[in-house]
């Protein structure tokens, strides 16, 4: 513990390499996450996050590169880390007819330090579930189960590897608020997620990760203005514009005319200047404005400019 | 230690929430009981320790094989192992649990099981009941160990199935759970041997039938326990918490790999074939323990008591109840009918001079003599014709004392051998006595002693005056016949007409059938004790047939049907220290009981219509006595 207070990281990642035989799912990675921060992993499936992860948890070992969790590494100190660590995995199960109550009084009997499980239970809403069997649950129950037993532990570091796929939007909801709630009691929490929305709403800092490399790591701010994602506009005007071309004062990047010259794209990295700007000359130009939109970058288009492709695919 | 029994407690009480672990614990055990209960006539005493024992075995397959390796990969596919990944614990109290849980939810099967047994069979609780219990325990958690290693090996639910199968096929069918070894073809009993489930039914049926403890199985225990520890080691080892890990198909070796100590077992078995005689004999142990009822027959005690119209129940080897009027219906109580209206029932007879060494009749080739063998025929010839003990005279060699052991331990069926202290010492003389000075040494036992009864031999003298004069008439019986091959029968015929060289010294003999049948009938007045011994195996004084034969030279040397009869069992028995056991028809006897068609009271000649022969309560099927495997 010592150790990760001296330096205030909860995990640190350097050259990682992860083969399966021919394939790399993991071709360097390095990152560090600080002690306290809400860290997520932003990838497309396949990207290799899930498989980082699990390196960390000590789940799989590396082919090179050195880890650190808590202060341990995984490969030799496994079963010290597991004790330590919280954790809620992407597609787990647990038996139809165990009950909510005994899924958590199971699992704390397999950790050396455990918090009250009714506590838990009644923090996470499922206190009037605690007696029904697991097969009767919701997804967002389960779910809500799934991340007790990540605490039974009290761990000081969870992982939580895409911990809202597959729920409704209001059980996603409820997901985000109890991750809010471990930000707010200092808890460090490494997740992974292809959904942009959680990544932006949730996390300190982001990495994203294609085919098992970071492309971009930060605050999910400063990846939207360090990378090339510039605001984009569109103006609509009310009959299409001969041939003109805006002016390059308004300082756009990139200019592009729908099919019929109604609407106009332009993608600006000063985008409140080009909107007066483009103003002014449709003015000019002596056509109605009849719509106008500014859209700020989000890590999505980041990553499809990025990488080329989408995150949902 | 707190992982251990947390998943020990979650893993039963997840059980008993599952329909299908209640429904073959405990419901598909007792539909099974009862069917084959029912079936197989477990009234019987005998047939219900198969019935339970194949209870047992069935129930520890299932719950071993498709509980324990089934539900694991089930759970594998499932994703559950895969929450287990991600805690400090290893994969030992996983698999430990689940042995654990199978057993305590296995027991009160066992014990249900025997609670039937005992409260609607009338079984008496087994006098080693935590033997059984500890010996079912072993088993289970075996099985329950390979089928985790099933588990452990199999990439998918239909790969474990087949794997199981290829398990639970054999050791159904061909283990002896099911059908006793003793009808098997003997590759498949060597087959047999090799399967872990064989020495858990022997087991089992051991303890039950003989009330063992579970140390007389220590060889076969050891093995399961180095099985089971064998398949818990690997399959921690190669312990898959999800599905995506697929194991190398090569990795299904393991399997052959934890039964090693079961290939040894069946390795050495296939030499020793100790294992192979033991379900034999608990096969006939099983037979003999089962009840009969002998309906209706005249019976001859052996003492001189006649009961007239009586019946007589057997049960466990000896007799249970000698019933007066009206028996019991033999389904009620289980009991195989034996009908004995207008039969006569009497003791086995008991032959107190019989040369188990010597053939009788001429061997077809005589170079062959093989000792065992001839004993065997001889003890298989003298069960045919009635007589359940023979008394051997002259000295057993090391080879014909083999013989004796194997036929008195019931691996070969035939007459009993009465050995004492003198001829176990005799065991020790090499078997270089050549049979003239063994003949001669017998011949002076003959005479009697003053304490002993005496035993005129009739059979054997009648058959010296006839080498003397060169007739052939004792050889005349059908029963002679049908304890004799044909030609070694008219050889035997011709050689006594005509003797050859070697039968030159019985000219010389100084004794005589007119003598002896003097000596008879003087005791007989004086009511001195009387014995009956025939020489059989001597030349031309048959294995069997002699004692009829001695029977009737008997009458006809003035005794009665009666006092001859008695001579041949209670008598018998008296002479030879054994009519604690046997020579009478009494409860608490052993059930050798001879059932002969006719009033043989009236006409001696009877007693060689033979109809039933019982020996230690086994009903014995006499044409296949000359055929035993």
């Amino acid at each position: 513990m010592a150790e990760i207070v001296n330096n205030g990281l909860a995990i640190s990642v350097q050259g990682l390499h992860k083969s399966y035989g021919d394939f790399e799912a993991v071709r360097g990675i390095d990152f560090e996450v600080r002690t306290g921060e809400v860290f997520g992993l932003l990838g497309p499936n396949g990207a290799g996050k899930t498989t980082t992860v699990e390196i960390l948890e000590g789940l799989r070992q590396a082919t090179s590169g050195k880890v650190s969790v808590l202060g341990l590494d995984p490969t030799v100190q496994t079963s010290e880390l597991k004790d330590r660590i919280g954790v809620c995995l992407q597609a787990t199960n647990l038996p139809e007819k165990l009950t909510v109550a005994e899924a958590l009084s199971l699992f704390a009997a397999f950790y050396s330090r455990t918090v009250n499980g009714d506590d838990l239970l009644k923090r996470l809403q499922l206190w009037e579930k605690r007696n029904s069997g697991y097969g009767t649950l919701s997804g967002g129950q389960k779910q809500r189960l799934a991340l007790a037993m990540a605490m039974i532990n009290d761990p000081q570091l969870v992982f939580l590897d895409e911990p809202s796929t597959g729920l409704d939007p209001q059980a996603r909801l409820e997901i985000h608020k109890l991750i809010e709630e471990l930000k707010a009691e200092k808890r460090t929490i490494l997740m992974t997620t292809h959904y942009i929305e959680e990544a932006e709403r949730l996390c300190d800092r982001v990495a994203i990760v294609d085919e098992g490399r970071i492309i971009a790591i930060g605050s999910p701010r400063e990846i939207q203005q360090r990378t090339l994602g510039h605001s984009r506009i569109e103006i609509v005007v009310e009959r299409p514009l001969a041939s003109a071309t805006p002016p390059s004062s308004i300082g756009a990047e990139k200019v592009a005319w729908s099919e019929d010259r109604t609407t106009l794209i332009v993608s600006s990295a000063h985008p409140a200047r080009a909107v007066v700007e483009l103003v002014k000359w449709i003015d000019q130009q002596g056509v109605e404005l009849a719509d106008i939109h500014l859209k700020r970058p989000t890590l999505e288009d980041v990553f499809i400019e990025l990488t080329g492709k989408s995150l949902r695919e | 230690m707190k992982a251990y029994l947390a998943l020990i407690n979650i893993t039963l009480k997840l059980a008993m929430r599952e329909r299908s672990v209640l429904f073959f614990n405990y419901l598909f055990p007792l539909i099974f009981f009862f069917a084959f209960g029912q079936f197989m006539g477990a009234k019987a005493g005998g047939t219900l320790t198969r019935v339970i024992s194949m209870v047992l075995v069935i129930g520890v397959l299932g719950s071993g094989l498709f509980g324990a390796g089934m539900r694991t990969v089930a759970e594998r596919e499932a994703n559950i192992l895969r929450r287990y990944k991600v805690t400090p614990i290893s994969p030992l109290p996983i698999l430990v649990a689940n042995i654990v849980s199978g057993w305590v939810l296995y027991i009160p099967a066992v014990l249900l099981i025997l609670g039937l047994s005992h409260f609607i069979y009338g079984m008496p609780w087994p006098a080693n009941t935590i033997s059984l219990l500890l010996l079912v325990s072993v088993g289970i958690c075996t099985f329950r160990a390979l089928g985790l290693i099933i588990a452990s090996v199999a990439n998918s639910m239909a790969e474990s199935n087949i794997l199981i199968q290829l398990l639970y096929m054999p050791m159904l069918f061909i283990s002896g759970a099911t059908i006793p070894i003793s009808l098997m073809p003997s590759y498949m009993q060597a087959a047999a041997q090799f399967l872990p489930a064989s020495y858990l039914n022997s087991g089992i049926q051991r303890i039950l039938l003989r009330g063992e403890s579970i140390t007389t199985t220590l060889g076969p225990v050891g093995a399961l326990l180095a099985c089971m520890v064998l398949a818990t080691f690997i399959s921690y080892k190669l312990f898959r918490w999800e599905k995506e890990q697929k194991i190398a198909s090569n990795a299904k070796l393991w399997v052959a790999g934890v039964l090693l100590p079961f290939v040894l077992m069946g390795s050495y078995q296939a030499y020793s074939k100790e294992h192979v005689n033991e379900s034999k004999l608990l096969d006939r142990q099983i037979r003999r323990a089962n009840p009969r009822l002998i309906r209706g027959g005249r019976i001859f005690t052996g003492d001189g008591t006649v009961i007239d119209k009586a019946s007589i129940l057997t049960k466990n080897g000896r007799i249970e109840r000698i019933i007066p009027g009206t028996p019991p219906d033999p389904d009620d109580i289980g009991a195989e009918l034996i009908e004995a209206s207008g039969k006569t029932v009497l003791p086995g007879f008991i032959d107190l001079h019989v040369h188990i060494g010597a053939p009788g009749a001429l061997l077809e080739k005589p170079a062959e003599y093989d000792a065992e063998k001839v004993a065997e025929h001889a003890l298989a010839a003298q069960l045919y014709a009635g007589v359940t003990a023979v008394r051997p005279a002259g000295m057993l060699d090391a080879s014909l004392l083999a013989a004796s052991a194997r036929v008195n331990r019931g691996e070969k069926l035939g007459a009993e051998v009465l050995l004492n202290e003198s001829a176990a010492a005799a065991a020790q003389i090499p078997s270089a006595a050549s049979m003239g000075e063994a003949f001669q040494r017998a011949l002076a036992k003959l005479v009697p002693d003053g304490r002993s009864p005496l035993m005129p031999a009739l059979a054997l003298r009648e058959t010296l005056d006839e080498i003397r004069t060169g007739t052939a008439r004792s050889l005349n019986s059908t029963l002679a016949e049908q304890v004799v091959a044909p030609a070694a029968l008219s050889a035997t015929r011709n050689a006594l007409a005509k003797p050859p060289d070697f039968l030159q010294p019985y000219f010389h003999i100084p004794m005589s059938v007119q003598e002896a049948r003097t000596a008879l009938a003087q005791a007989l007045v004086k009511n001195e004790a009387l014995a009956l011994g025939t020489g059989s195996g001597a030349f031309a004084v048959l294995h069997g047939s002699a004692v009829h034969q001695e029977l009737h030279l008997w009458v006809k040397a003035g005794a009665t049907p009666a006092q001859a009869l008695r001579a041949a069992t209670f008598e018998a028995a008296r002479a030879a220290g054994v009519d604690m056991r046997m020579g009478l028809i009494a409860p608490g006897m052993q059930a050798n009981i001879l059932i002969v068609d006719g009033n043989v009271l009236q006409d001696i000649t009877v007693s060689e219509r033979i109809s039933d022969v019982l020996f230690l309560g086994e009903h014995i099927s006499r044409q296949d006595l000359f055929e035993q495997k």
